[in-house]
């Protein structure tokens, strides 16, 4: 714990390092038998994009290597200044520099081969054969608002608002849309000058793009038509070369600037569904379908260009494809146990459209995020592919009223400080020294299937290529490549191994102004004769390892079924422990770790309790967007998702990290926990007592004002830099919201052990094992032959 | 849904949507009888002409009067003069002397306000009385007596002698003197003293011979002042000018002995017991006539024309004279503007109708009104036999909402509370007239099958010593023909439904380019006006092009909301609630919503259009209701369901290969929209189609959705921006304007010994008995056609019952019950005598249509024309004395049918030349076409405009009307020609300039449009024709699409394809026509 806060707050403010990249292995055993005799997968972290003042951006194109290994030029080539000739640290070709690096020489080297420019990023002129439009401005950002309509009127109300600001905040160049649903979907052509004009699409029946493009003009047969060019009552759009979707883009997305006022009108006027909801139903929904509409849209009109579908849905979709339960009552949405018992009538039919959804979406470039706020599932479980895969944000929420999706919302709109720096239409290509497959990628990103001899047979997660689409990012993004070390035999006999091994990682996007960048990252790694266990441990990054393991645990809880994924945990961790640790056989007592494995099995206890891997305590659209953010947060912000970092605040004494236990609970504290989905403020007893007497407010009492504030301002830092906005919970010992914090501590006094329980503290009524008893019997089992 | 379950079933009523049985709520204050039938209070009458005339403004814009301008046609207010009274008496007493030679028919003065129905008064006997043709004496046909039938000849022209036929024709006018008659009557007693026309071919006649005026006839008036002549009809035919013979110069009881050669039987009037009451009109017989004889006046100027039979076969039949005809002498269409009164029983006995096409008044005393219903035949046969024997088709034409006459006594309505009307326990068939009460009132007979139920107690009442019930002249439903009852709750399923109009216009590139949507938006925010008023009046609107687009009319704010439904495969409605709305809370965003469509989509560039996935959902906003989908479309459907393909362009191609399966593009293409149209009957919609066209559309597919629906088709081909908007307005107009009524269920009852074989119409039908009417309205007629399933004692009764429950347009829920009751007769003689011209006709006009589709168009003409060959030669072979064989002899009453079956023939739907679209219009709108609208479609009315300012007298309106022959056209002179849907204006190449400069305000009209807008200059003429115009346009409750034809152009060459009588490269001549018809019966008897 405290090593951890001293990592993050101290030395290494940025534990990413300027990279980027974390790995659970920073020294690579060579063969196969030792890597899997590590247990944990060699696997890193990444950050495609991550903003860092230090990167330097070229205005010129990359130099590659040739083909097939096509990496970019980088630090860690090998350069003869003379002969002008540059190795690839990859694959080891020889490349010539062309004429316009004739004047490179020691003195005078391009920024690219910086040694601390592993990190760089190329932002080229854009490649323009009509070179008198070069200055063609980038293209907008593209924002098409799905908008569900089955509320109640307060839902509706907070939902509008939050709309109101949102569309405050967009730049004026966005090109703007707007879909709302319930029953049917409702399409608004907002360049109609006339009159309000809205397409209306039938909420039951799946409908084919191309139906969609048919129906709205915007294919291609209706635009020979000219029904898309000349359509009536919108100010004539200014043509490009007649360029065939120009026409639709103003009918259905218009620059923020032209449209605000007629989407101010639209919301004011906006009305809850107006299809009656039978007695004992559901309100008929067609989330399905609105999103399909959508997504038909954006294809038809901004294909490849960064676009990104934001939906606002108040509940489960009961009609159409997508449909997640029936509008019947009496049929409760899915729970975890209908899922394991497979009775969940509708999921794996709705997980299958969202997954074609997901593809289309991909395809075109486009990004689906989801504020799903309701006290009801929405269906997240399943709409989570499509979200995960086009790199969407989302955030689950109880109410369009409440904090958490409101000030998340606000934050995708907000440029400066506070932005996500979206970006969209991310290529992620990876490159790597031989002797390294790659398995695959957890994480928001979807695989281009281009296979090549780096990819591994097995596959973890996105695999089976080398290149992967994410077509919405930002700075923090985060990935999971996992790695396969496949010593060829070449290697193995040559005398002279080559100490280091390389990865580029080449990622294209369209950052947030819509210039077209490429990041190149070029690491490089020790190998280590894995039968040095020294040199293993020495590379060992526990933190990033148990992130690591609770990815692939969730990613093998959802894909395997009868996983147990406890058993599993246990298991790895013994295996693990037996590796790496000093003991003596049989003496449980002898067993120690080295610094680098020690707080290793914590994270192990808390990720086994974490809703990670204990579902049943949560709804399956819960567990869902739990793990989506456990796949796209740094490592930082993952462990914090398994092991919540917990302050205290008492007098006389600056805030101290605190033990994760219940012990850590003393009436005259208050505690600060950073669970990362919420964030909780607990009082001790002593403490609210004298909060509820107001002494806070009489002026001999600044102090206890002041440790008042202290954990409320702890906390807007933390939430202010998270996103999703987390809850924040501000509770009193023995109040009913203590549970937040509660849920999250170790066990270690609980109703069997009461009477040993000091006054003040507390106890947490559980049949949890705690630390203390868990740590016990990971030693006898380590040290068992 | 209601429609399933048969109401009128034999079980127990079954209610049917509607209404509850509360009281009377629609008329105000109305008691228990009440007025129904005139939608507007007879109080407005009077006022009526000083309004705007409904058509008088061409551009509708510029007419909005306060009062609905259709509802202010049926008050009469046309005939200020009020003189049915003094008139009627008038003419039955001493026929009045018609003007003197000169005299046109005087149109009555100011007439404007009332359309089609003439009034009362109108006329008199003086405007039918003018002869137009100048020379003809005075006396000539004047007396028209209002309570004669109008089977009398129509030629207004003295027969002078009768050749050879000696036919049953010679009829002394006092009831046939014994002498004549004894030797034949006992043997031929069916052929005796039949009205016929006989059209002598061998040989000029020399004098025709006429038959006596009908025994009652010459009871009732005095010998001299009642030339046979009197017999004259009075519907409002045209006579044509040089038909015009003195009566004086025939002397009542010369025909006979001239004309009847002592060698041919003797015509001996059948003894018929009715023939002895004086006051029967209904039995009077035309006398009969012949023709083809030069006229024995001074006066007429006309030399007979050679007939035009040099090459018939028929001439190698003629053994010693030269043929020769008269075209001025052959049977035509007589004109009368005159009104007659007309009551529907006399003595207990039905009389025989007027003329659909004339003017008359109704007194409902026992059977319903013929513009209700009206039949074949007015007297029905014993057996099925003589009815085949006669070739003669025996239906009914019900129009159930039919507008009565201004003057007529409203039909009433009897509410009997709780426990709903009387009817028979066994057959359900509803208390009428006729109905016999027996053993002192307890129980009463049913009229329709015979059996014998027990009077309800509180229903009892005395019988009188005349065995009817004492109060049979208060109760409503036991002495009219047409009652109106109170429906309970019985017959419903739902209430009521409310009058839901929910507007779908095309919006499609053509459409807006044309202008078509601006006008359909024009009329539609006009009409709104003339939406009924109150809270039970909804609307909605949507457009389309390849996308159906919706609007939220209950939104507060004023910018309204579009809402497009893009999937035009499987259609669904995008609102739950505000797509219809009820009209006093959204009028004001409507009007600002039709005031901007035109913009909105000014700049539209999707041609497609998806009108069956439209009407689809549209059906869908109306589904919870029910209501009137009213449609505007311009183009083809193109995509989504129910699309179609241009198969017109396929028809050309297959041209090449062969015509034989021509017929095929005349049916519906696939079988969507009938499926489509069927569900939207069962949920009460009913669809009417407003097609403003440039091209081939497919009339024939998407004419089936109004067809089962109820609903009906109205063709701008091509549309007009400039022309069309007053016409589409006015149609929109009447059509939700005029009495109509919803969720109806129609169904004809009738006695034993017949049944119902078949409906048709634009109705849905689910069982056999009963047709579902989603819409019903007073222009809309259906025809049933009936079998013989047993015999009928002669002199006994055939009671004819149609039931029409329905909503009415302010939810009331009703049963109309119209009762027809019907001589029964054994003789042939008798069913040619009381054969309805117009009715046979309109059968044979909605045969054709039907056949159609089905059939190569030679099929049908040939059909047709064998109906008609088959039922003179029925006629000549048993009814006919025996007589040369070069005679073509004609029944009087049917003397016409030759000449419509002939201008039927050369009709828009027979012709081989004409579109697929206009064949499939025509089709369509025959299918529901009213009798007195049949007629002038098929033999439109042509009237000279050229001379207009000759005229001095006013009295008639309308200029006398002139043959549809070429030989009567002029190249000095302009013309007008109606047929209740186009108004072509033809003008000769050597038309005085000056006329020109008055009637269009130019002196040539070479540079005007074909698609006329009629503008009133400030002069004589130009009122007097807008006048006329407008005229026409209450008569046929249509607008007219005026056009302008000139001689020497295409639209000269259409013109002149109106012209039946005219031999044209497909056809024949009317003189041709009549020797094919005659040679063929010489082939049959031979």
């Amino acid at each position: 714990m405290a090593e951890e806060l001293v990592g993050t707050g101290g030395a290494a403010s940025d534990p990413d390092g300027p990279d980027g990249v974390r790995m659970s292995w920073n020294n690579w055993p060579r063969s196969k038998v030792e890597a899997s005799k590590c247990v944990i997968p060699v696997a890193a972290s990444i950050a495609p994009i991550r903003t860092s003042p230090s990167i330097l951006v070229l205005p010129y194109q990359p130099l590659r290597c040739k083909p097939p290994c096509s990496a970019v030029l980088n630090p860690f080539a090998r350069v003869d200044f003379a002969a002008k000739i540059w190795i690839c640290p990859l694959c080891f070709s020889r490349n010539h520099f062309p004429p316009h690096y004739a004047g490179i020489s020691e003195a005078n080297v391009p920024g690219e081969l910086y040694p601390q420019c592993t990190t760089i990023e190329y932002a080229p002129p854009p490649l323009d054969h009509h070179s008198a439009q070069s200055s063609a401005p980038p293209p907008p950002p593209v924002f098409l608002f799905v908008i569900d309509t089955c509320l109640i009127e307060e839902e509706l109300g907070f939902l509008k608002s939050a709309m109101r600001r949102a569309i405050g905040l967009l730049p004026d160049n966005a090109l703007v849309g707007l879909v709302t649903f319930g029953t049917q979907v409702h399409l608004y052509e907002l360049g109609f000058a006339d009159v309000s004009k809205i397409y209306v699409f039938r909420g039951i029946k799946e409908i084919s793009k191309d139906h969609i493009l048919d129906q709205l003009g915007l294919s291609a047969s209706s635009v020979r038509h000219g029904a898309a060019v000349g359509m009536p009552g919108y100010p004539k759009a200014p043509l490009t070369n007649g360029f065939h979707p120009s026409g639709s883009i103003h009918r259905f997305l218009l620059p923020a600037a032209d449209c605000e006022y007629a989407l101010s009108s639209l919301l004011d006027e906006l009305q809850t569904d107006q299809w009656p909801v039978e007695a004992g139903s559901r309100a008929l929904r067609c989330t399905g379908i609105a999103l399909s509409v959508a997504a038909g849209l954006l294809g038809a009109c901004v294909p490849g260009t960064g676009a990104r579908i934001i939906a606002l849905v108040g509940g489960p979709c009961t009609q159409g494809p997508g449909m997640i339960v029936s509008k019947d009552l009496s049929e409760p949405v899915r729970s975890h146990k209908d899922l394991d018992k497979d009775a969940a009538p509708h999921f794996h039919k709705a997980v299958k459209f969202y997954e074609n959804l997901a593809k289309q979406l991909v395809s075109q470039g486009h990004v689906l995020d989801l504020f799903a706020s309701a006290l009801d599932q929405v269906g997240v479980a399943e709409m989570k592919v499509s979200v995960e895969r086009t790199g969407g944000l989302v955030v689950l929420a109880e109410s369009f009223g409440h904090p958490v999706f409101k000030d998340s919302f606000k934050r995708i709109f907000e440029n400066g400080e506070q932005s996500l720096g979206l970006s969209f239409n991310g290529t992620l290509d990876i490159n790597c020294s031989k002797d390294i497959r790659i398995e695959g990628i957890i994480g928001p990103c979807t695989s281009l299937e281009k296979k090549g001899t780096l990819c591994a047979d097995i596959v973890i997660g996105q695999g089976n290529t080398t290149s992967w689409k994410m077509c919405g990012l930002d700075r923090t993004t985060f990935l999971t490549v996992f790695f396969e070390i496949v010593p060829s035999e070449r290697s193995n006999q040559s005398g002279i191994p080559n100490p280091q091994l390389y990865i580029q990682f080449l990622t294209n996007y369209q950052g947030p102004e819509g210039q077209m960048r490429l990041r190149v990252t070029t690491i490089t790694r020790r190998w280590v004769d894995g039968s040095n266990a020294e040199e293993l441990i020495e590379g060992f990054d526990q933190e990033t390892a148990a992130v690591v393991l609770a990815r692939y645990v969730s990613l093998k809880m959802e894909m395997e079924e009868e996983f147990d994924a406890t058993r599993w945990l246990d298991r790895s961790l013994i295996r693990l422990c037996s590796r790496f640790g000093d003991y003596r056989k049989d003496d449980p007592a002898s067993f120690t770790l080295n610094s680098n494995f020690s707080i290793l099995p914590q994270f192990m206890f808390n990720l086994r309790r974490s809703q990670f891997v204990q579902v049943f305590n949560n709804s399956p659209d819960e567990t869902a967007y739990f793990r989506m953010l456990l796949n796209r947060e740094s490592i930082t912000n993952s462990v914090v998702m398994i092991q919540p970092s917990l302050l205290s605040y008492s007098f006389n004494s600056p805030p101290v990290p605190a033990l994760l236990d219940v012990a850590s609970i003393s009436s005259d504290r208050i505690l600060l926990l950073d669970a990362y989905f919420s964030v909780v403020i607990f009082h001790g007893m002593t403490i609210a007592q004298w909060r509820n007497m107001g002494y806070q407010n009489q002026p001999e009492h600044q102090a206890f004002a002041q440790l008042l504030q202290a954990p409320q301002d702890d906390a807007q830092v933390i939430i202010r830099d998270r996103f999703p906005v987390p809850r924040l919970v501000i509770c009193d010992q023995h109040g009913s919201q203590a549970r937040f914090l509660l849920a999250k501590l170790n066990p270690s006094a609980t109703y069997n052990s009461a009477h040993e329980v000091v006054p003040g503290s507390d106890v947490i009524f559980t049949d949890d094992v705690s630390l203390q008893v868990f740590c016990e019997h990971l030693r006898r089992l380590v040290v068992q032959s | 849904m209601a429609s399933s379950s048969p109401p009128f079933a034999s079980g127990p009523p079954r209610p049917r949507p509607g209404f509850a049985p509360s009281a009377n709520a629609n008329v105000a204050g109305a008691p228990q009888i009440s007025q129904i039938g005139r939608p507007v209070p007879s109080s407005a009458a009077p006022s009526a002409p000083l309004q705007p005339s409904p058509f008088s403004a061409p551009l509708p814009a510029s007419s909005r009067p306060g009062h609905p301008q259709f509802a202010s046609r049926p008050p009469a207010a046309a005939f200020p003069q009020g003189l049915v009274a003094s008139n009627g008496p008038q003419g039955l007493a001493a026929p009045r002397i018609p003007p003197p030679t000169h005299a046109q028919p005087t149109p009555p003065v100011g007439a404007p306000a009332s359309i089609r129905a003439p009034s009362p008064s109108a006329a008199s006997s003086q405007a039918q009385a003018v002869r137009p043709f100048p020379g003809s004496p005075p006396a000539a046909a004047a007396s028209r007596p209002f309570t004669s039938p109008p089977s009398s000849q129509q030629f207004g022209r003295p027969p002078i002698s009768h050749p050879l036929s000696g036919s049953p024709t010679s009829q002394p006018p006092f009831g046939g003197p014994p002498t004549l008659q004894p030797p034949f009557a006992g043997s031929h007693p069916a052929l005796a003293g039949l009205p016929t026309t006989q059209l002598p071919f061998n040989r000029p006649p020399t004098s025709q011979q006429f038959g006596g005026p009908p025994t009652q006839q010459t009871f009732t008036r005095p010998p001299v002042s009642q030339p046979y002549m009197g017999s004259q009809p009075y519907a409002g035919r045209p006579s044509p000018p040089s038909y015009v013979g003195p009566p004086s110069s025939q002397p009542f009881p010369g025909p006979p002995t001239m004309g009847a050669p002592s060698g041919t039987p003797a015509p001996a009037w059948p003894s018929q017991p009715r023939q002895v009451l004086p006051s029967m009109p209904g039995n009077m017989q035309a006398p009969p006539r012949m023709f083809g004889m030069p006229p024995g006046t001074p006066g007429h100027t006309m030399p007979p024309v050679p007939p035009a039979m040099g090459n018939s076969p028929l001439a190698g039949s003629q053994i010693s004279t030269p043929s020769k005809i008269d075209p001025n002498q052959i049977p035509r269409p007589l004109p009368s503007s005159s009104v007659t009164l007309f009551e529907t029983r006399q003595g207990n006995q039905a009389n025989v109708p007027p003329p659909a096409t004339s003017n008359f008044v109704v007194k409902d005393n026992g059977n319903c009104s013929p513009r209700l219903m009206r039949c074949t035949m007015n007297q029905i046969p014993c057996t099925g036999d003589l009815l085949s024997t006669s070739s003669m088709p025996l239906a009914l034409m019900v129009q159930p909402l039919a507008l009565p006459h201004p003057s007529e006594e409203p039909i009433q309505i009897v509410d009997f509370g709780e426990s709903g009307p009387i009817r028979c326990s066994r057959c359900k068939g509803y208390i009428n007239p006729f109905m016999k009460f027996i053993d002192h009132g307890r129980r009463f007979i049913c009229n329709l099958c015979g059996f014998t139920n027990d009077t309800p107690r509180d229903y009892y009442c005395n019988l009188g010593p005349d065995g009817r019930r004492r109060d049979a002249d208060e109760r409503p439903e036991l002495c009219r023909g047409t009652v109106e009852f109170v429906a309970t709750r019985e017959y419903m399923v739902r209430d009521p439904m409310p009058a839901v109009f929910f507007f779908l216009i095309d919006v499609s590139m053509n459409a807006v380019q044309t202008g078509a949507t601006a006008a359909a938006c024009s009329a539609i925010s006009q009409s709104l006006a003339d939406l009924p008023d109150g809270p039970r009046t909804m609307v909605g609107i949507a457009t389309f092009d390849c996308t159906i687009h919706f609007y939220n009319l209950g939104r507060a704010s004023q910018q309204p909301l579009m809402l497009i439904v893009p999937d035009v495969h499987d259609v669904y409605t995008p609102l739950h609630t505000d797509i219809i709305v009820q009209l006093a809370e959204c009028r004001q965003s409507l009007e600002q919503l039709l005031e901007n469509i035109p913009n909105i989509f000014e700049n539209n560039k999707v041609a497609e259009s998806a009108f069956g996935a439209a009407i689809k959902a549209g059906f869908l906003a109306l589904k919870p209701t029910g209501g009137k989908l009213l449609v505007f479309q311009s183009v083809l459907p193109s995509v989504g369901i129910g699309s179609l393909s241009s198969r017109e362009a396929e028809g050309r191609t297959n041209v090449s290969s062969g015509d034989k399966e021509a017929h095929k593009l005349l049916q519906p293409a696939d079988k969507t929209l009938k499926a489509m149209a069927g569900e939207f009957a069962e949920y009460q919609v009913c669809v009417d189609m407003f097609i403003t066209t440039q091209s081939y559309v497919d009339i024939a597919s998407i004419s089936v959705v109004p067809g089962t629906t109820g609903g009906q088709v109205y063709y701008y081909y091509p549309f007009s921006a400039l022309s069309d908007p007053g016409k589409l307005y006015n149609d929109l107009r009447w059509n939700i304007s005029r009495p109509q009524g919803f969720e109806a269920v129609m169904r004809v009852r009738c006695s034993q010994g017949l049944q119902v074989q078949e409906y048709s119409g634009n109705f849905c039908k689910r069982i056999p008995t009963d047709i579902d009417l989603p819409g019903i309205d007073c222009d809309k007629t259906i025809m049933v056609t009936f079998k013989h399933d047993d015999k009928f004692q002669e002199n006994s009764e055939c009671g004819i019952q149609c039931a029409l429950l329905y909503t009415t347009v302010y939810g009331q829920r009703r049963i109309r019950v119209i009762n027809l009751s019907l001589p029964c007769t054994s003789m042939l003689s008798n069913l040619f005598r009381s054969a309805d011209l117009d009715t046979q006709f309109a059968c044979f006009l909605k045969q054709a249509a039907s056949m159609i589709p089905v059939s190569s168009l030679s099929q049908v003409r040939e059909h047709i024309t064998n109906l008609c060959i088959n039922i003179l030669h029925a006629y000549r072979k048993y009814c006919a004395t025996v007589s040369s064989s070069g005679q073509l002899i004609l029944p009087e009453a049917l003397k016409l049918l030759p000449l419509y079956t002939l201008a039927l023939a050369k009709s828009i739907g027979l012709r081989n030349d004409g579109r697929l679209d206009d064949r499939s219009y025509w089709v369509s709108l025959v299918t529901s076409l009213p009798i007195s609208l049949a007629i002038p479609l098929v033999y439109p009315r042509m009237i000279p405009i050229h001379n207009l300012t000759a005229k001095e007298d006013d009295e008639s309106l309308l200029p006398a009307s002139i043959p549809l022959s070429s030989e009567h056209i002029s190249d000095d002179g302009i013309y007008l020609l109606e047929n209740g849907e186009d108004g072509l204006i033809y003008i000769g190449n050597m038309a005085n300039p000056e006329m020109l400069q008055q009637i269009f305000g130019v002196p040539s009209v070479d540079g005007l449009p074909s698609q006329l807008v009629l503008e009133q200059f400030d002069n004589d003429v130009s009122k007097k024709l807008n006048d006329i115009v407008n005229e026409i346009r209450k008569q046929r409750c249509s607008y007219l699409r005026l056009r302008l034809c000139r001689k020497g152009d295409p639209s000269g060459m259409h013109f002149m394809s109106y012209m039946v009588e005219d031999k044209t490269p497909g056809g024949l001549s009317y003189v041709e026509f009549l020797v094919h018809v005659h040679r063929q019966i010489q082939t049959k008897m031979a």
